[in-house]
């Protein structure tokens, strides 16, 4: 009962250096009410003697190397680990345009400006959304390992140190002082391809690697719902590419995923082709084979020249954060749902609790706390969670099933639902626009719906 | 009615179908089961949806998983083009594009009223007006055949049709009136019923009750309860909705939960 008591003023034991147990006299009544999580912050916490704060980031990818650039560039100590560094993640690769100005990214690490979509419904209505945008407004496509490789390198002209090597394993510490130990295999150098076991000692953690987190796993941060998503990179001929100069692909359909949607994505000379599901996994090649039968007359000629799979996470995992450990990215399970985008969120995540991690430390002279690393939490949630809840109302009303993907396409084809779909998307703030214009928008989507489900139940009649 | 219009309507010239199938009776029966091989419905239609839904589309979408060249071996031997199910006219048309059955032939949907993706509306006039209850059945047979046989979308052939075009009177005379004529029938026998028993129980008329607040809150109950439950599985679909309203905000809170007591041990 105390411990449980205790847990809500973790903040505060970092002041006296007592073990946990002794903490009875502090306990007050603490409301368990957690929304209103109100830990003391750091200041008082002990000065760092002779160093500055260490940090280590595990996984290099988007939200590590943004979490790694923002603490070095705070004057934290700065380790990031990362197994692969010219790995070739796959991805849709699809990045915001809010993403470029905030994260200053050069132009030309953009493959592809995307400024068209075109939505295709079960029955093949084709519907093109992108009317709406003015000239300088594009989805990004990006290839990963150019992206991942451009934010590490900048990380580490700021200061971090970038460790070739593989996480294993980390001790964690006996008290609000000790340091966390991490295991890891290091690569390059004299190690060579096996790599020989190390580990380094660091105040905190930033856990930033990815759907299948070993961070998390240390840390028992409970587990998620997730997609498969499965892609086939397909290099067509070029009067073919020529199509999909600036244009991206959605398809829906009950043949081409039960609950997600397949695409066709251009990318820097080929396309990629794929699907994912949460709920058949087993059925993913069928899915695959009818995404490719849908563009079949648009890729025709075209040789596969990759084949690539990855788990997607649906929702957040019950903890993102423990003691002086925090999840971002994916490995804390920060995509939505709807569009399955992760990297924009997966690098603000990373420089987020980058953030709370430099503001808690003082630009590195404090020891940080539970307290400070869930400030990012607090801001996360209340920044970016409209967004994830109206992704996933969406899901939940328009990837249902067939007529209501017939509806939704239905949908796009209206101006503002564009106008209001690429605001949101490009800038992600949910926009209020003009409440006129959103009754409009709801009794259409209602007749929309109506019409598709009335269709439905004739269509049932000609079966039965 | 609406079927037999539906198999009426289209006009069906001689298809080069085995004679054992005529275009009138059955067509879109028999054939239909017994080309599908019962495979396990792996599509999850949306479990909210009607179970005359999950029953019928089932057997339709597991022809989905089939690829197109399995689909037309499943076909019956003399007849190398059989997707017969729901369209006939569909059948007419594509009878003249099949081949022999080893080529990877997949026929397309066609229908002499649906022209350049989108239906003619001249075709469809009754009286000089266009018959909407035809259009309905016309784009039904069509969604039906595609969901059978998912066609590769083309650029050429873009499909532009917008249920929209269909004024909003023909989708109410057809659907909401009959539900609604069948929900009215139900509160009206409900609500006689039951000022006859309160009556009878209480002494109180039917005017005097409705000046009670709890006869009116139970006539509240009884017309939402009408509006609202309309199946035997609509009790658990409403529960389901009302979890699944709620259950991605719970996911988000769950860091915020009180930790376990095994979290102390981190720090």
């Amino acid at each position: 009962m105390a411990s449980i008591a205790l847990k809500s003023f973790i903040g505060l034991r970092q002041n006296t250096a007592e073990k946990p147990h002794l903490m009875t006299a502090q306990t007050k009544p603490s409301s368990l009410n957690p929304r209103k999580l109100r830990v003391v912050a750091s200041k008082s916490s002990p000065r760092l003697t002779n160093r500055n704060l260490r940090v280590a980031v595990i996984g290099g990818g988007p939200a590590g190397g943004a979490a790694a650039e923002t603490l070095a560039k705070g004057g934290v100590e700065t380790y990031l680990i990362e197994r692969k560094l010219d790995n070739a993640k796959p991805c849709g690769g699809a990045i915001p345009l809010c993403m470029v100005g905030e994260f200053d990214l050069p132009l030309d690490i953009i493959d592809r400006r995307v400024t068209r979509m075109k939505m295709i419904s079960p029955s093949n209505v084709a519907v093109d959304i992108g009317q709406t945008l003015k000239p300088h407004e594009y989805i990004g496509m990006v290839r990963r390992e150019v992206l991942d490789a451009y934010l590490r390198d900048r990380a580490q002209a700021s200061g971090a140190e970038i460790i070739n090597g593989l996480f294993l394993k980390m001790d964690m510490p006996r008290d609000g002082e000790s340091p966390y130990v991490l295991h890891y295999t290091g690569y390059g150098g004299k190690a060579g391809a096996v790599g020989e076991k190390r580990t380094l000692e660091v105040d905190a953690v930033i856990g930033a690697d990815g759907a299948n987190s070993r961070v998390a796993k240390a840390i028992g941060a409970g587990d998620y719902d997730y997609a498969i998503a499965f892609q086939e990179r397909i290099k067509i001929p070029d009067d073919k590419m020529a199509y999909y100069q600036n244009l991206a692909e959605m398809y829906v359909g009950d043949d081409v995923s039960p609950d997600f949607y397949g695409w066709v994505f251009p990318k820097c000379d080929h396309v990629a082709v794929g699907t994912g599901t949460v709920t058949h996994k087993g059925d993913i090649k069928k899915f695959q084979l009818a995404t490719r039968n849908r563009a079949k007359d648009k890729i025709l000629g075209g040789q596969i020249i990759r084949v690539e799979a990855h788990p997607i996470p649906e929702h957040p995992r019950p903890r993102r954060l423990s003691g002086r450990v925090a999840l971002v990215g994916d490995a804390a399970g920060y995509v939505t749902k709807c569009s399955g985008e992760g990297i924009y969120f997966a690098a603000k995540s990373g420089r987020m609790c980058a953030e709370a991690v430099v503001e808690g430390s003082e630009n590195g002279k404090r020891m940080v706390n539970e307290g400070d690393l869930r400030k990012y939490l607090e801001k996360w949630d209340k920044t970016y969670w409209p967004t994830y809840k109206v992704l996933d109302v969406l899901q939940k009303v328009f990837y249902r099933s067939n007529p209501a993907r017939e509806a939704f396409v239905e949908m796009c084809a209206d101006e503002y639902v564009q106008k209001m779909t690429f605001d949101s998307y490009l800038y992600k703030t949910v926009v209020p626009g003009n409440p006129w214009e959103d009754l409009k928008l709801a009794v259409n989507t209602i007749g929309s719906l109506v019409r598709a489900n009335a269709l439905r139940r004739e269509m049932d009649k000609l079966s039965v | 009615m609406s079927i037999s219009m539906a198999l009426f309507s289209p006009p069906t010239h001689p298809p080069s179908l085995s004679p054992s199938i005529s275009p009138k009776t059955h067509l879109t029966v028999k054939p239909h089961l017994s080309l599908r091989p019962p495979k396990t419905p792996f599509f999850l239609l949306s479990t909210t949806r009607s179970s005359a839904d999950n029953g019928a589309g089932t057997s339709a979408s597991a022809a989905t998983a089939l690829e197109p060249e399995a689909g037309q071996k499943v076909a019956e031997p003399p007849q190398p083009v059989v997707e017969k199910d729901a369209s006939s006219a569909g059948a007419n048309g594509s009878a003249g594009a099949a081949e022999a059955v080893e080529v990877k032939v997949v026929s397309k949907f066609e229908d002499p009223r649906w022209v350049e993706g989108t239906w003619d509306l001249k075709q469809f006039e009754k009286d000089g007006k266009p018959d909407w209850d035809a259009v309905i059945d016309a784009e039904a047979k069509r969604r039906k055949w595609l969901e059978g046989k998912p066609e590769s979308s083309s650029n050429d052939d873009p499909i532009v049709f917008d249920t929209s075009i269909i004024p909003w009177w023909a989708w109410t005379k057809r659907f909401h009136l009959p539900e609604a004529e069948l929900l009215n029938g139900r509160a009206a026998m409900i609500g006689f019923f039951m000022a006859y028993l309160v009556d009878s129980l209480t002494g109180v008329g039917l005017v005097d009750q409705m000046g009670n607040f709890f006869c009116k809150t139970l006539l509240f109950v009884a017309v939402v309860g009408v509006l609202v439950i309309r199946k035997n599985e609509d009790i658990e679909n409403l529960k389901k909705l009302l979890e699944e309203t709620t259950f991605y905000d719970k996911q988000w809170q769950a860091t915020w939960q009180d930790e376990t007591p095994g979290g102390s041990k981190n720090q």
